[in-house]
């Protein structure tokens, strides 16, 4: 077990090492550097530029910036921001626990919305109530996040106005005070609930037809011929057997959701990473691109890293392979 | 294989083939059978009035018709710079779809080439194309093409497709190098072998009949996909560029709180485009996969 | 002389393990096997599932690379050639496959199925392939019209004739049978089997026969060899063999065939106790400490058998 959880730790290692050497090229090929700016100024000289270049090291070659760069990454230096003159690491640090906010309430509804409808659609296939959760599936299956999200936001923002529009946390309320984290839970819910109505489907899917491939197993025929009741035949051996792999699959849910807050965070004005990269993107401020672009590839491969891990613990087949 | 009936054997030249099964699966399922039927009127009458359009005409910008709201002279009002909207969502339809079956067809054949690659042989070959795909699989690729497109030099349709397809092929591959993987375990396969048949002729002419009906099933699924990536990138701003609209550009105005709040007749048609688009191409796709997958198959 | 000579075949499979995946170990599938096929004689390969004897008919055919040894074809060595290197035998060996379900394509046609190898070896019109698939349909016993048909339609006895028919059309001098009846209808296993010993009397052939049931393989082989755990435990005139059997595995594989005579019943239950008590007894006189057989010694010109 062990073996398998240490061997796929160091997959990572050469996945991060790739990822860090993509990310750092793609810098290099971002217009403009750290001099960019002086550069442009008439006043300085271009020996004075030369020097200045020269000194910061971007005359060397790639490797040693390489090595440069990622050492300071490894030691939690991302460099500076050019707009808001301050390191990227506090840029980011203001910003992320908005995302993670973000992706824990989506995480617990996507799951409070799948299980149940999972579990209803797959016992009582065929049922009206089977019917009710295919029909959303197939309708969520072909929605694209980003116009359910816009509807939402125009139904329950601008039309209805349960929810505010934009922003994660009222101006008008103190900091640490009750109605503070009220007026948080308050921003959050929208778009949380957006991804997760359309997020839940997968694992819906995957859920009812865990459940109805395990209805027909010959354990669970045994197990019904012995006299077991319905009820506890689900409790006790068809539902242990599908939730399973549906925890496992967390990581991944995680890695799906990373791609998302893009999107979902640009939709509602939302301060968090993802709408921190694309607003960077469009300032060109390509020192917080970056260090964006490494620390969700690296919140990724840590995704996917965690779902192998939980599969290979529920599921002793994966470890052989 | 299908249960044929006693009197088929007449039937000399009757072939089982993937495709015919799925096509009468696909008359028996009405909801998919009406969604082919409403794509098609669609997208030929999209063409054609795009075809018949001027697209000048349309990009025109009009400062004494700014956001009007649907009229007779524009069905769907205008935008902010006083284009006809109807006329932006008839290129913008065509543009997404083609667009979005461009990259659908090149992550097919790239996705395909490796998936039989690396399934039929296996081995060294299967490993580093596995770790690649694994790899790959594993980056945030919705950030990974906003940055490409930031970074490329010429940001044209092509690099656009390009782009795309360089992280969305790898699912493709994975499902068709475990569908070879359990092909190439059949005696058949083995038969071909001894029987002197060359390598790439068992791949093309035995085992790709033997997967197509699950690679024509991924592929209407994937396009129903990539229209809303691609329609989401443009939407963000980093998708098409401004001189080939999509319907992203249309729900892209939307970005601003007083049209998604006061002017819907700009956005919503578009958003109503591609979720009709997505599902009717999905219904199909959803039926497809029944019929692929016999378990699931409605008698 | 001999058709096919193998010279202490081994195909081993890898197992790998530990940290890096490095190999640890090997699956001994075949280990170090040798006997001689003569021309025109059928011989058999006995064995449990899992002794090796399907692996070493697809080595012959290299569907699985031999680790070492030889396998020796008219005098020329095909475990070292290449899979390009090989097509020129591969006519004159070929092979019937064990399930006549998956060993033909679904998707292809009867025509299409008997022409693969024709299409790969010869040149032939539309009309003079046509000629010839409808005389081979009618050796193995079908009708012409069966020609544009799938395989989904034939029964399994049918769909092992089209499989016979396909390794018949480049006219091979062996054939290598891998159970060729055992996934068909006890009733439909003799008619097939009969008639494989028809088509080698009418095309001269040399047949390597695969199976696990020592009543058939008797039945039909003029030689056979007891394959356990990838070694040849005895080998020898079938006959002899049948009668008179030396290594404790082959008699209790010849113990263990079932006897429909009813005063017999209880004789072959004493006979298997008898076996049983031999084989926890004499252990170490058929399998070294390791539990390996030992190499073959003849006990008479026809008749060799792995005593230490």
């Amino acid at each position: 077990m062990w073996k398998f959880i240490l061997r796929r730790f160091f997959v990572m290692i050469p996945q991060l090492f790739i990822l860090s050497l993509i990310v750092f090229a793609l810098a290099k090929q971002m217009p403009g550097d750290a001099l960019t700016g002086i550069s442009m100024d008439p006043r300085i000289s271009p020996e004075r530029i030369y020097e200045l270049r020269e000194k910061a090291g971007l005359n060397d070659p790639w490797y040693e910036q390489y090595g440069r760069w990622i050492s300071g990454i490894i030691h939690g230096d991302f460099g500076k921001s050019y707009t808001h003159k301050i390191p990227v690491t506090e840029v980011i640090a203001e910003r992320i626990w908005n995302t993670v906010f973000l992706a824990l309430i989506t995480l617990i509804l996507t799951y409070l919305f799948a299980i149940p409808m999972g579990i209803l659609s797959g016992r009582y296939n065929d049922t009206w109530i089977d019917k009710i959760v295919t029909g959303y599936n197939y309708l969520g299956f072909a929605t694209p996040l980003f116009i359910f999200a816009l509807i939402m936001l125009f139904v329950f923002g601008f039309s209805v106005g349960w929810f505010p529009t934009g922003g994660s946390v009222s101006s008008k309320v103190d900091a640490q005070t009750f109605e503070y984290y009220v007026s948080k839970l308050h921003h959050v819910i929208l778009p949380a609930l957006s991804t997760a109505l359309i997020a839940t489907v997968g694992t819906v899917q995957y859920l009812r037809n865990e459940i109805i491939d395990n209805k027909f197993k010959d354990y669970t025929r045994t197990a019904r011929s012995k006299g077991i009741p319905d009820n506890k035949i689900y409790t006790r051996h068809i539902l242990r057997n599908s939730l399973l792999p549906i925890a496992a699959f967390l990581g991944y849910e995680i890695t799906g959701l990373v791609g998302g807050t893009v999107i979902i965070e640009t939709i509602f004005s939302y301060p968090g990473v993802g709408q921190l990269f694309i607003s960077s993107i469009g300032l060109r401020d390509f020192s917080v691109v970056t260090a964006i672009v490494m620390m969700l590839g690296f919140a990724t491969l840590l995704g996917t890293l965690l779902s192998d891990i939980i599969l290979s613990l529920v599921d002793p087949r994966v470890r052989v392979e | 294989m299908k249960g044929e009936s006693v009197n088929n054997i007449q039937l000399a030249k009757r072939s089982p083939s993937g495709i015919k099964i799925i096509w009468q699966e696909l008359k028996k399922d009405r909801l998919a059978f009406g969604s082919l039927f409403f794509l098609l009127i669609l997208l030929v009458s999209v063409y054609i009035a795009s075809f018949m359009m001027d697209q000048k005409a349309i990009a025109r910008v009009d400062i004494y018709s700014i956001y009007l709201s649907p009229s007779e002279r524009n069905l769907l009002g205008t935008d902010y710079a006083g284009r006809d909207i109807l006329g932006q969502l008839i290129f913008g339809t065509s543009n997404s779809f083609t667009i979005s079956l461009c990259i659908t067809s090149l992550t097919a054949f790239i996705g395909l080439s490796a998936g039989l690659i690396a399934g039929y042989f296996g081995g060294v070959v299967d490993n580093v194309i596995m770790r690649a795909i694994d790899f790959i699989m594993s980056l945030p690729s919705t950030m990974m093409i906003i940055v490409f497109v930031t970074v490329v030099p010429k940001f044209t349709v092509t690099n656009f497709i390009l782009i795309m397809s360089i992280f969305l092929w790898t699912g493709k591959a994975r499902l068709i190098r475990s569908k070879t993987l359990a092909e190439r375990e059949l005696e058949y396969v083995q038969a071909s072998r001894t029987l002197g048949t060359p390598h790439w002729k068992i791949i093309l002419s035995h085992i790709l009949p033997n997967i197509s009906s699950i690679i024509i099933v991924n592929f209407t699924l994937n396009l129903a996909g990539n229209i809303g990536l691609e329609t989401a990138l443009t939407f963000l701003g980093f998708g098409l560029p401004e001189s080939t609209p999509s319907l992203g550009t249309l729900i892209s105005y939307a970005r601003n709180p007083d049209v998604l709040e006061n002017k819907w007749w700009i956005w919503l048609p578009a958003a109503m485009m591609i979720l009709v688009l997505m599902l009717s191409i999905n219904f199909m796709g959803q039926a497809l996969k029944r019929a692929a997958d016999a378990r699931q198959r409605r008698g | 002389m001999g058709l096919l000579k193998i010279d202490d075949l081994k195909v081993h499979f890898p197992i790998r393990g530990g940290f890096f995946r490095t190999i640890v170990d090997y699956v001994k599938a075949v280990d170090g096997v040798s006997f001689e096929l003569n021309e025109g004689e059928t011989y058999g390969l006995v064995g449990e599932s899992g002794s090796g004897k399907s692996t070493t008919g697809k080595a012959v055919v290299k569907l699985n690379d031999a680790t070492s040894g030889r396998i020796l074809f008219e005098g020329q060595d095909l475990s070292k050639l290449s899979f390009g290197q090989m097509k020129p035998f591969r006519k004159d060996i070929q092979m019937i496959f064990q399930d006549p379900y998956s060993s033909l394509n679904p998707k292809k046609r009867v025509v299409d199925i008997i022409a693969e190898p024709l299409r790969n070896y010869e040149r032939l019109s539309v009309g003079e392939e046509k000629k010839m698939i409808q005389k081979y349909l009618d050796k193995v016993g079908l009708s012409p019209d069966s020609m544009y048909k799938y395989p989904h339609e034939f029964s399994g006895g049918q769909r092992q004739r089209i499989g016979i028919a396909r390794a018949l059309t480049l006219k091979p001098k062996l054939i290598i049978a891998d159970e060729p009846v055992s996934a068909l209808d006890v009733s439909v296993q003799a008619q097939v089997l009969n008639f494989l010993q028809d088509l080698q009397e009418e095309f001269k052939l040399t047949y390597l026969f695969i199976g696990h049931d020592l009543g058939v393989i008797r039945h039909i082989c003029d030689r056979m060899g007891v394959m356990y755990r990838g070694r040849l435990v005895e080998e020898g005139i079938s006959e002899e063999i049948y009668e008179n059997p030396q290594h404790i595995y082959t008699k209790r594989l010849i113990a263990s065939i079932p006897d429909l005579n009813h005063e017999m019943r209880e004789k072959k239950t004493n006979l298997r106790k008898r076996v049983a008590k031999e084989y926890e007894q004499n252990h170490s006189k058929y399998f070294d400490d390791l539990g390996r057989a030992y190499d073959l010694k003849p006990i008479s010109n026809t008749h060799r058998v792995a005593l230490r």
